[in-house]
């Protein structure tokens, strides 16, 4: 009997003020969500936590690597999903035993552009990836020169000779813009290029024409590099011609999981020098 | 009032005694710990991928929302929702906050976000649904409706005790949540900031009226919806549990109906009218957080409203039924 | 001892004030009539039983009286009051058991009390406290009411019913589930309450209880009152039977032709079967009123007539019944 009392007790004044705090709860939220804009929030420094939480990859022992760009980057075609920058890790992680190796990240995003990279480049995020990065694997422009890839693989036309090239001008402009800006943010890192492939090569029409498409594009590339310390391109050309059965995946454009190894191999000899 | 605190104390001891409410206490020992286990691995995971840093894990979230906008396959609902995605974290980046930040707070943020459509819902029903049924699986409505006492009162008496019992429940999740998260990622994040007020326009976010709350501020706006959410589906089980007699019964059709409506906003953007049904609309917490509701048209102001009325009019049916029903077993 | 006091506020209306009134009560579940047509009045002080065959409306009549079921048409009124127009004071001053004494099964004997108590006005921890000694059950109340007999439960039913004083007191079919010993103890614990003053209504399916235990009957079939009185007076009005074991037995047959006595050919379609057994091989079952007796025993002996025994049967409320209903069978 007194026990009841004590329970009702306890019950009715906790349940009291719960509802009390409840209701007030859902009244703000209410005001807070229909009217935003006057609502008071407090300001936020973004100054304050993030210097303190700033990780310093550089002091510790360990490789971080990046992979942005394009599909390529991204690893489309892998049927193991991994892609050169997947597979750059383990090819990295079991020559050096022990040292730590980590994919930090991959930006890669399908159909990307140079002109999409360049907006990239501006993101907070994307830069803070890179600045922490030790390498930054870089793919870039082969949808500029082969946008008709997809229209080609439906039916549509190939692109003429004069096509390719104003491509190619308006593109490595932007490419020549591409690499400053990623050094900018990370002078330390290595910035390994991976240098376009012609796809087309056994298609008639368009050997001549993506051959030398290609290699403008690969050339104004290596000159865009070369003007930095710590940035190379690493060629792809030589392999994909007259393997383009064994490295390219069914969609006729994008490498397969060998063709990645291949790109992989060339990265990790690269970065011994 | 005076001669209503002596019912409401009566159904609150019952409603003790019964022991529902230590069920419920007793489901949240239970399974919290198994979604803070859940949580602690999926943590583990990303600390080992993405190391310390929560901006790489952040951003990749970004980079793979972008990626499968590209896919012609998906379909253009769930772009928005990727879109809206993206344009959050992106502020969020910008901002230098962490949307994550691994804590109690956080997690219980997150666990409540996510338990207000189904979870707790559910446990409410568990309250509500034999709450009139039961006296009459027993035959105790007899004693309880042949006293000096009209039927409204009794009525009104057993609800005001559950929706005090709603609000423990809501709480309970809260402390409990709270409590146990706790001890795997420590107490602390109350005042992490926390962005609200994204206002969303299509696939486009409306970034002017975004301000920061500290997280306990957030959490409170977050239970108080909740906690009229929770208000709602009392009110229905209660209904249910005054026209149906047997209290199996009662639990199966709200069961039912809260299952449908999650099955429902995953898939109901196609079936315009399906937003005036209660059960799409007890994600109020996403209004919160800025997730675009699942039916275009779907504001706050026009959930509330829906809510209302399904609350009332399960109210009205349920006193009008009881003061004129005949008890005939 | 303390039952005087006890029922305090019920002793001090005056036997004979009707407590309970009944107008032509009705109901009508959805086509079907199941009350059509009941009335009767119960008095302070007074044991009013209700009897009827399982079906015939005894239930669903007690559920009008204490407002869990709308009559149709009819009117009740308790100590004044109407049922439906103003339940709160007509419910006040009856309490209730109908059917079985439903209580929380989780709660202990005490907290069910409270629980009642708090539903009707002055009743104190003191007044549970007494109620409990009342109906003998102090050793027993601080327990869980699952671990109950029926019989205490029964009791719990009754203390629940008690608490509030009321002046009407409502049993459906009190006995039932009771063993030989609860049902004495039933019997006499009502005949108790009644002694004080409070009105007692008691419905039953058994004749012989409201037999041994009423002082007036309302009689129930189909949904009718088909008589209501006195128990007394209602076998009074009935005929009376005596049973003659005479040799020869033709010729006393022939005297009793003589006087215009009618015999029963056939007694066993009118009397009881617990009667019929009683009954010597060859007797005569005769019509007369138990005052008669004497003189034909004499006119018997008169005429060389050996009687070996003669004896009134006491119709029984069974035997009431079965004219009544004509042959409609009682449990």
């Amino acid at each position: 009997m007194r026990s009841t009392a004590k329970l009702w007790r306890m019950i009715s004044l906790l349940s009291g003020i719960a509802t009390v705090l409840l209701i007030c709860g859902f009244f703000y939220a209410v005001k807070d969500i229909s009217n935003p804009s006057s609502a008071a929030g407090i300001s936020v420094s973004p100054g304050a936590d993030s210097g303190s939480e700033q990780p310093a990859p550089s002091a510790s022992d360990e490789i971080g690597i990046v992979a942005i760009g394009d599909s390529l980057a991204k690893g489309t075609g892998d049927d193991e999903g991994e892609g050169f920058a997947g597979r750059t890790v383990e090819l990295l992680k079991q020559e050096n035993p022990g040292r730590e190796v980590k994919l930090y990240g991959n930006l890669g995003i399908n159909g990307l552009l140079t002109t999409g990279l360049l907006d990239e480049l501006k993101e907070n995020g994307v830069q803070h990836m890179l600045k922490e990065a030790n390498v930054i694997l870089l793919s870039i422009g082969g949808n500029d020169l082969f946008q008709g890839a997809e229209a080609l693989e439906e039916g549509g036309d190939l692109p003429t000779a004069a096509e390719l090239n104003k491509a190619i001008d308006e593109a490595s402009v932007r490419l020549a813009a591409v690499i400053p800006a990623i050094k900018k943010l990370n002078p330390e890192a290595a910035l390994i290029y991976v240098g376009l492939y012609n796809p087309f090569s056994d298609i008639e029409q368009m050997r001549a024409i993506g051959n030398t498409g290609v290699t403008r594009w690969n050339t104004a590339a290596q000159t865009a590099v070369n003007k930095y310390s710590g940035a190379l391109m690493i060629p792809t050309y030589d392999l994909f011609a007259g393997n383009l059965e064994r490295f390219l995946s069914s969609d006729h454009f994008h490498p397969n999981g060998d063709g990645y190894e291949q790109i992989a191999q060339r990265i990790v000899q690269s970065l011994k020098q | 009032m005076t001669d209503l605190m002596p019912l409401i104390r009566n159904e609150t001891i019952k409603m003790v005694r019964k022991k529902r409410f230590y069920v419920i206490l007793l489901v949240l020992l239970v399974l919290v710990p198994m979604f803070t286990y859940a949580q602690m691995k999926v943590t583990e995971r990303n600390r080992e991928k993405f190391g310390t840093d929560w901006r790489r894990s952040v951003q990749q979230a970004i980079t793979d929302n972008q990626n499968s906008l590209g896919s012609s396959r998906l379909p253009e609902e769930w772009k928005k929702y990727r879109q809206i995605y993206i344009q959050q974290m992106k502020y969020y980046l910008d901002h230098d906050v962490n949307p994550q930040e691994p804590g109690g707070v956080t997690f219980t943020r997150e666990f409540m976000d996510n338990a207000s459509s189904l979870f707790i819902p559910l446990l409410i029903m568990g309250l509500a649904s034999d709450i009139v049924s039961s006296e009459r699986t027993t035959g105790t409505i007899k004693m309880l409706l042949t006293k000096p006492v009209r039927r409204w009162k009794v009525l009104f008496s057993k609800l005001v005790t559950l929706m005090m019992f709603v609000s423990l429940t809501v709480m309970a999740a809260f402390v409990m949540c709270y409590a146990i998260s706790g001890l795997v990622f420590g107490y602390q994040g109350f005042d992490m900031p926390v962005f609200t007020g994204f206002q969303l326009n299509g696939s486009d976010v409306d970034l002017s009226a975004v301000h920061a709350v500290p997280q306990w501020l957030y959490l409170f706006l977050q239970l108080g919806l909740i906690w009229f959410v929770s208000a709602v589906v009392a009110m229905l089980a209660f209904m249910i549990s005054v026209l149906v007699r047997s209290t199996a019964a009662s639990i199966v059709i709200m069961m039912a109906a809260l299952i449908a409506g999650s099955i429902l906003t995953n898939m109901a953007s196609a079936w315009q009218s399906a937003k005036y049904l209660f059960m799409v609309n007890l994600e109020l917490t996403d209004y919160l957080s800025g997730t675009p509701a699942p039916i275009e048209g779907m504001t706050l102001g026009f959930s509330l409203a829906v809510l209302a009325v399904w609350g009332l009019a399960s109210l009205v049916v349920s006193f009008l039924v009881f003061t004129k029903q005949d008890i005939l077993n | 001892m303390e039952q005087q006091t006890v029922i305090s506020s019920a002793a001090q209306i005056r036997s004979g004030q009707p407590v309970l009134e009944v107008r032509s009560l009705r109901k009508r579940i959805g086509r079907k009539w199941i009350i059509e047509d009941v009335s009767f009045t119960v008095y302070g002080g007074e044991i009013f039983g209700f009897l009827g065959p399982n079906g015939a409306g005894k239930t669903t009549t007690i559920r009008m009286l204490v407002n869990l079921i709308k009559p149709t048409a009819g009117s009740i009124q308790i100590g004044g009051y109407d049922v439906r127009s103003s339940p709160e004071k007509a419910l006040g001053q009856i309490g209730a058991i109908v059917e079985n004494p439903e209580v929380y099964a989780y709660l202990t004997g005490w907290e069910n009390l409270e629980q009642f108590g708090r539903m009707l006005k002055g009743v104190d921890e003191a007044r549970i406290k007494e109620v409990t000694e009342l109906v003998r059950l102090d050793k027993r109340i601080h327990d869980k009411v699952r671990t109950y007999s029926l019989g205490m439960r029964q009791r719990l039913g009754i203390a629940q019913a008690l608490l509030g004083r009321p002046k009407l007191l409502i049993l459906d079919e009190p006995t039932n589930g009771l063993d030989p010993k609860g049902i004495k103890e039933m019997r006499d614990f009502i005949r108790r309450l009644a002694e004080q003053g409070m009105a007692v209504f008691v419905s039953s399916h058994l004749l012989s209880e409201i037999q041994l235990l009423c002082d007036r009957v309302a009689i129930i079939s189909s949904g009718k009152v088909l008589a209501e009185g006195r128990v007394d007076e209602l076998i009074q009005n009935r005929s009376n039977y005596v049973v003659w074991d005479v040799e020869p037995r033709a010729r006393a047959l022939e005297i009793l032709s003589n006087n215009q006595i009618t015999v029963l050919k056939q007694p066993e379609t009118v009397l009881d079967d617990s009667v019929m057994a009683g009954i010597p091989e060859g007797a005569i079952v005769c019509q007369m009123e138990g005052s008669a007796m004497a003189g034909y025993t004499a006119l018997f002996a008169e005429e060389g007539l050996r009687i070996q025994s003669v004896y009134k049967i006491n119709p029984t409320l069974e035997q009431l019944f079965l004219e009544m209903t004509g042959g409609e069978s009682i449990d």
